[in-house]
């Protein structure tokens, strides 16, 4: 599967002007007129949201537009929009390196920052690194401890904590 | 006069041990992040920002812009050793400091980047030298109406000068305006376009955009081309630096030229990325070697690098001045000012001498640590990128969380910042420029704020911003920077090709 | 102070074992803060953090953490969400329990449990150096002369500085016209600008403006003059400043409490805790030193007290709010 520049115009086009929509109908709720005290609450989003729309559906159309003629005409070798977005191997690679970031997030909030960061390090460098999995985790550790050591103990900025740390007599 | 006083004094508060050593930590941390692919000026100092809550504010300004000229310089090394670009402002330097840098002349290239680059902060620090004093005396003349009028030039010349398409810019400008009104708004005291998610009711935070837009979605472009570094050797060699600087004075007019257009650049919001590829693109016109650059020519280098850093000093008498920052580094920086309690703007000058002019002599120092802290430590920056990717990549993926979660201790900004890493990675892809954005998202709240208070004041007539001869000024700029440069442009092609057409 | 701690320190020894009856926290203590840093209740918060540290009065780390948004729901959403956890103090003002009633939000002031009041910031009006009105019946005989002529600056809108020009036309009924800025220093610039023509700023807001000469004060809201001060501007000091009630607006008390709050569920003791160190903090060299600088009034209100100044504050704001239209249907 591999996506198209001009698919990705149109999806990105769609979502922009979706959440142009959703501002106007979260705006709307608000009041978008004028009130005993000047504009009400919903009057500035409405109106910028209006704005996006509007623009959203240009980028739409000459998305669809440039589509049309470069089926007609010979590509421009430098800017056709039927290359390819995203090629197969480099939608491969995107993928998965956002689904370990993904993970990442999630083991973050479950067993807390420190925990996920060296499980995280340790398996990339593991996986995708080619190292052995002890050298990873331990580098990944030490990631850690060094992260403790900048936040907690010079700045004393409190990170996510998981189960474990309690045990370690950590707070 | 009395600008020269005041900048004595701010050497005096700029120059102790602290301030020193501040100076040197950030120009360092701003090597570090210039350096990796992932991170990258306005994300750094975002990253920064939470660490800065313990000092006064003088020291966390003097940390954080020296942490922004560490990054320039930072991101043109790694443009010309490894052909990647460290940050967007730099990607004009690859053009013809790559090539040299492969032709055996690494030492040559470098030292002409960072001496030029010095050489442009230098000149846009003079400037701000002389217009601070007179920036102060504005003070007073700003009422709401003025100041919706500045940010409204900021916005219109975003869309009139930028290089993207202008339904490209708009969407992005009207995405940070959207994103910027979620959550309290303090004029009416409503609560807006929270859906019911209380995650949501303290707003979306700028930091973390930012850090979302800017970190994570440079490192998914990264990790989409595999990255693989095909560096060159990177040793310093003395005997050549000191070649490379007799050399310099023969580039006098590409470097002068350069910094007027940086400077131009930095005080208008056009930003020192558009700074350095407008400065490249004159200075290969100019030359009469033009036809030469791409293959590594030292104007090649010296002109977008005098450019992208005296943009990037310039860009910081706006901010003070008007508290209408010019590039996205500087937008982060006024937010931190913010948090600090300051507020950006013509009073500043007036109420804060002391951390206005500090700041500005310590520009001067910190430039000039830069450039020698820079040569002094290329190698061992550079090294940095030899680390493998599997290991760097997903370090830099947690230090982009892990500043994330700081900024307001909330796990949801973790799926924020995932989400606009997506989003990022998606429109760099699709030009869609990103500065917008973040500027957007820093001014929204002061532009409808203002906006808001004017029709307070005028019960509700627009004239009010048409109503004296500054605000009025300011307005017809506006609507000049928002219809010519397009208008113009488009004129100029019908004719040419009127012209080639018989 | 002393009497009160030797009190809990003999029933300590008296009743059960030394480490039973007083609770001490076990961990690092969070310092919830209702507004950004930088802000009055950041400063607040942070100078008794180092009040704290430096004469030893809690031998854990303090950890300080800004929650600011929503004018400081954020952090009292937050006290919800960790009900009953003794290691969180709250930092805020009234709007602790002001906010639920202007807007609708995801807590109640029953989440939080009230430990204490350490000052009361006053509210002045202040008017441009070289505006035509000498005394506050002055500027207010203008309003009523041409209603909504005169613009009078604020923070935030339905908060502490709009509820006092609200208060002053329901007193007078007089009509001004309210515009809301971002916080008290940016307004202090308008009026110095002369884009407003007063502000109600607390005297830490306005101090610099003042000194410079550009903007002068009319009359505090206090029942009782300021204290004593060295001469801010010309031979002016605070304590020349005449009271509202004074000079014939009949306002006798408008005040901010600077509070602190646990989530609510507690046990007793965490609070009996936390109200002795915060009277122990109200004594040292470092508080004093910020109610100078800040020309804040002393205050240290607990148990009953507090509760009792609580209840009143509310209701004397509500009725403004009421006679207002401000109050959403979910509190009312």
């Amino acid at each position: 599967m591999t996506v198209k520049r001009y698919q990705a115009e149109i999806g990105t086009a769609l979502v922009t002007g979706g959440l142009g929509v959703a501002a106007i109908i979260g705006a709307a709720e608000l009041g978008t007129g004028w009130g005993d005290h000047g504009p009400q609450a919903g009057y500035f989003p409405f109106w910028v949201a209006i704005v996006l729309v509007g623009a959203s559906l240009w980028n739409l159309g000459r998305a669809i537009v440039t589509h049309r003629q470069a089926l007609r005409t010979p590509p421009d070798p430098l800017d056709d929009p039927e290359d390819p977005f995203l090629p197969r191997d480099h939608l491969g690679r995107v993928a998965m390196f956002l689904a370990a970031m993904t993970a990442f997030v999630i083991g973050t909030l479950m067993l807390g920052l420190y925990v996920a960061a060296t499980l995280y390090i340790g398996w990339s460098a593991w996986r995708q690194g080619g190292f052995r999995p002890w050298i990873g985790l331990s580098l990944g550790a030490i990631f850690a401890v060094a992260l403790y050591v900048i936040f907690e103990v010079t700045f004393q900025i409190p990170l996510l904590k998981g189960p474990l740390e309690p045990l370690l007599g950590i707070y | 006069m009395g600008n020269f006083d005041l900048l004595m004094h701010g050497f005096s508060i700029a120059i102790t041990p602290t301030h020193l050593m501040l100076m040197v930590a950030g120009v360092l941390m701003g090597l570090v992040v210039g350096v990796l692919p992932g991170l990258g000026a306005p994300n750094g100092v975002s990253l920064l920002i939470p660490l800065t809550f313990a000092l006064d504010p003088t020291s966390a300004i003097i940390l954080l812009s020296s942490m922004y000229w560490g990054a320039l310089f930072g991101g043109s090394t790694t443009s010309i050793l490894f052909n990647i670009p460290g940050e967007p402002s730099s990607v004009a330097t690859t053009f013809d400091g790559y090539p040299m840098a492969r032709n055996g002349e690494s030492t040559r290239a470098l030292t002409l980047a960072f001496v030029s680059s010095g050489v442009g902060a230098l000149m846009g620090i003079m400037v701000i030298t002389l217009l601070a004093g007179w920036a102060s005396q504005f003070a007073l003349k700003f009422g709401a109406p003025e100041y919706f009028a500045v940010y409204f030039l900021a916005f219109a010349a975003f869309i009139g000068m930028g290089s993207a398409s202008p339904a490209k810019t708009l969407v992005s400008l009207t995405t940070g305006l959207i994103l910027a009104s979620v959550g309290m708004d303090t004029v009416t005291g409503a609560i807006r376009l929270t859906y019911g998610f209380s995650d949501l009711l303290g707003g979306v935070s700028f930091l973390v955009v930012v850090i979302g837009l800017f970190g994570i979605g440079e490192l998914l472009s990264t990790v989409q081309e595999g990255l693989r570094f095909r560096g060159v050797n990177s040793k310093i060699d003395l005997r050549d630096v000191l070649k490379t600087l007799a050399e310099l004075p023969r580039y006098w007019a590409t470097t002068l030229r350069s910094g007027l257009i940086g400077i131009w650049m930095g005080i208008t919001p056009g930003g020192p990325t558009a700074a350095s590829f407008m400065s490249y693109g004159v200075a290969r016109q100019a030359s009469r070697k033009g036809a030469a650059f791409g293959t590594g020519r030292p104007e090649g280098i010296v002109a977008p690098e005098t450019a992208d850093h005296s943009a990037g000093t310039c860009a910081m008498l706006p901010m003070l001045a008007l508290g209408v920052p010019s590039s996205a580094t500087a937008a982060v920086m006024m937010g931190g000012l913010m948090i600090w309690g300051l507020t950006p703007g013509p009073m500043l000058f007036a109420t804060q001498p002391d951390f206005v002019w500090g700041l500005i002599a310590s520009m001067y120092v910190s430039n000039l640590l830069g450039v020698i802290l820079v040569l002094a430590t290329v190698p061992m920056f550079a090294a940095l990128l030899r680390i493998p990717f599997t290991i760097i990549g997903p370090m830099i993926v947690v230090i982009c969380f892990v500043g994330a979660y700081t900024v307001g201790s909330a796990t949801f900004d973790l799926w924020l910042v995932l989400a606009f890493g997506l989003v990022g990675y998606v429109f760099s892809k699709l030009d869609y420029p990103l500065a917008p954005l973040i500027l957007a998202m820093v001014l929204g709240h002061k532009a409808e704020n203002s906006f808001h208070q004017s029709m307070l004041l005028s019960d509700g007539s627009l004239g009010i911003f048409f109503a004296n001869p500054l605000v009025t000024g300011i307005m017809m700029v506006a609507l000049a920077l928002l219809i010519l440069p397009k208008t113009l442009g488009l004129a100029l092609s019908l004719r040419r090709r009127k012209e080639i057409a018989p | 102070m002393t009497l009160k701690s030797a009190l809990i320190a003999a029933t300590a020894i008296g009743t059960a074992g030394p480490a039973l009856a007083e609770w001490a926290p076990t961990r690092p203590i969070e310092f919830v803060v209702a507004s950004g840093a930088g802000g009055g209740t950041d400063n607040f918060a942070r100078t008794i953090q180092s009040a704290m540290t430096r004469n030893e009065i809690v031998d854990r780390n303090m950890v300080v953490l800004n929650k600011g948004g929503g004018s400081g729901a954020e952090a009292f959403l937050y006290a919800r969400q960790n009900a009953a956890d003794p290691h969180k103090l709250i930092f805020g003002t009234n709007n602790v329990y002001l906010l639920p009633h202007v807007a609708q939000l995801a807590y109640s002031a029953e989440d939080l449990q009230p430990v204490a009041a350490l000052a009361l910031d006053e509210f002045l009006i202040w008017v441009k150096a070289d505006a035509p009105w000498q005394t506050p019946m002055e500027l207010i005989e203008a309003a009523m002369a041409e209603p909504g002529s005169i613009v009078f600056g604020g923070s935030q809108s339905k908060d502490t500085d709009e509820t006092l020009v609200a208060l002053i036309e329901q007193t007078t009924g007089a009509d001004f016209k309210y515009i809301p800025f971002n916080g008290g220093g940016e307004v202090g610039v308008q009026l110095a600008g002369g884009h407003v023509a007063a502000n109600v700023n607390n005297p830490n807001e306005n101090i610099g403006q003042w000194q410079a000469g550009a903007i002068r004060p009319l009359c505090v809201f206090s029942p009782e003059r300021m204290a004593e001060s060295e001469p801010v501007s010309g031979d002016m000091g605070w304590h020349d400043i005449p009271t509202c009630v004074e000079q014939g607006l009949d306002i006798e008390r408008y005040q901010m409490p600077r509070t602190v709050w646990l989530p609510a569920g507690t046990e007793p003791e965490v609070v009996a805790y936390y109200e002795d160190i915060l009277t122990q903090v109200a004594a040292t060299a470092e508080w004093q030193d910020y109610l100078s600088k800040t020309s804040q009034t002393a205050a240290a209100l607990t148990g009953d007290e507090l509760t009792a100044f609580i209840a009143e504050n509310e209701a004397a704001t509500v009725t403004v709010f009421e006679a207002e239209g401000w109050t959403t249907a979910a509190a009312q």
